[in-house]
């Protein structure tokens, strides 16, 4: 356990009946870049809240680099870094005014980061927080985030509003400054081609379910998408197997590894193969999250403030 | 050294890196004793994981393709080939494995897929020349 930089077993969130956390068992290691995905209302916002103490759970336990959250929440707080999925901060207050305000709550502050960024990222110091742009809002948590020297960076959508020049320059500082400095990165995005760049790690999560947790390259090399026609396929998931569908006679399944063999006793079933292919994060997300149920719950439909007031 | 990443590709990222190093290598782009940009420096330039970069390096240094010596800089191993031959050969079967398949089943002739191989064989030796004569020329 010593090295993960998360580590959750069995957490549970709950609000009212819903809930929003299902036994989630997360591990994120040191000095990785971990994808953490899944579709608006699916938990992500409310694991991160948990990690950072922002809400109790009701039940299970989560370690953040090596201390307990709840109970050692000043020390976890003190290494974490964290851009929230709202952006929001003083509205009144320009960047600068920010910087000054934050920098003594963070014992590793860098104030040789502050001009490094507003100058890489392009950030207006003087003007008001609330008169910026989203992306520019963003613009100003990231520095606030980057400036503080973190063993850990929680971003909850971290490039909303960013033009794509942006969106370089933070991959850029995230690879250069931050994952080659050997640092942790959690990242919560629905960019999933700039999360099969940057990201070592995913992990999926729907319903508040972990639906999958793995390497990319392992998801590249040894994930396949195997689409067979016959009568009487397995319809089961297993270990390998980790999801099936069907449309008739034909079945679709994600396998997580040894898909010839697999294929093999397909075929011995009098199963005809008609595709094995490779999959991308894109599909992978689709496959295993476009069956479920529909979210109802959180910020689905596109009213972002519904999950956080709810709060 | 340029490398081209497509990361939406159903191919790792590591797996790419490793290919087109080797292929920079075949066709004498890079030569022994060249040195290699770090893993940081690639992971920068390319804005990818660190990890990927990593994992890329030490697959190559451990199929002998490139060394890093004390200090950390890497270099193409001066006997990239050091391989025993029938290792090669092991290596190399499956690709051959799946020419003959997809060949077959593309109906092509046994000896239009062999003249492929040929012709590739003939572009890297191509490339390797073109590659000498700059150097000679820079000297």
């Amino acid at each position: 356990m010593k090295d993960m930089a998360i580590w959750t077993e069995k957490l549970v969130k709950q609000y009212g009946k819903l809930k929003a956390v299902d036994e989630l068992d997360l591990h994120v290691l040191r000095g990785g870049i971990y994808g953490f995905l899944g579709r608006n209302g699916a938990g992500k916002t409310s694991t991160i809240k948990v990690l950072l103490g922002l809400t109790r759970p009701a039940a299970g336990e989560a370690m953040v680099l090596g201390f307990h959250t709840g109970r050692q929440q000043v020390a976890i707080l003190e290494r974490t870094a964290y851009v929230s999925e709202t952006k929001t901060l003083y509205g009144a207050l320009t960047a600068q005014e920010l910087v000054r305000f934050t920098r003594s709550f963070y014992p590793n502050w860098s104030d040789d980061a502050v001009p490094k960024y507003a100058r890489s990222f392009e950030i207006p110091m003087d003007r008001p927080f609330a008169k910026l742009s989203l992306g520019n809002r963003t613009k100003v948590c990231l520095l606030l985030a980057l400036a503080q020297n973190a063993d850990l960076l929680i971003l909850d959508e971290p490039t909303s509003g960013l033009d794509p020049v942006a969106v370089d320059e933070f991959q850029r500082v995230i690879v250069e400054d931050v994952a080659s400095e050997g640092r942790t990165v959690l990242i919560s995005s629905h960019q999933l081609a700039d999360m099969e760049r940057i990201a070592d790690w995913v992990g999926l999560i729907d319903h508040g379910r972990l639906l999958l947790e793995a390497r990319l390259d392992d998801i590249k090399s040894q994930f396949r998408l195997i689409t067979a026609a016959g009568a009487a396929l397995p319809q089961g998931t297993t270990a390998d197997i980790i999801s099936v569908s069907a449309n008739g006679d034909f079945c679709k399944y994600v396998v997580r590894q040894n898909a010839e063999a697999f294929a093999a006793e397909l075929r011995a079933l009098g199963a005809m193969i008609t595709d094995i292919s490779p999959l991308g994060l894109r599909e992978i997300f689709l496959e295993l999250v476009r069956k479920e149920e529909p979210c109802t719950s959180g910020n689905a439909g596109g009213i972002p403030a519904a999950v956080s007031s709810s709060f | 050294m340029l490398l081209h990443l497509n990361p939406s590709s159903g191919v790792p990222i590591y797996l790419q890196i490793e290919n087109q190093v080797k292929h920079y290598i075949a066709a004498g782009a890079l030569t022994p004793s060249d040195a290699l940009p770090s893993v940081r420096q690639v992971a920068a330039d390319l804005r990818i994981n660190p990890n990927t970069v990593a994992r890329a390096y030490q697959n190559l240094e451990r199929d002998g393709v490139l060394q890093t010596v004390p200090g950390g800089r890497t270099y193409v191993a001066e006997n990239p080939t050091g391989l025993l031959k029938s290792e090669k050969i092991r290596r190399l079967r499956p690709h051959a494995r799946q020419m003959a398949v997809e060949g077959t089943q593309l109906r092509l002739a046994p000896r239009e897929i062999i003249d492929l191989v040929w012709q590739e064989l003939n572009a890297l030796e191509e490339a390797h020349e073109r590659h000498g004569d700059l150097d000679r020329k820079a000297r």
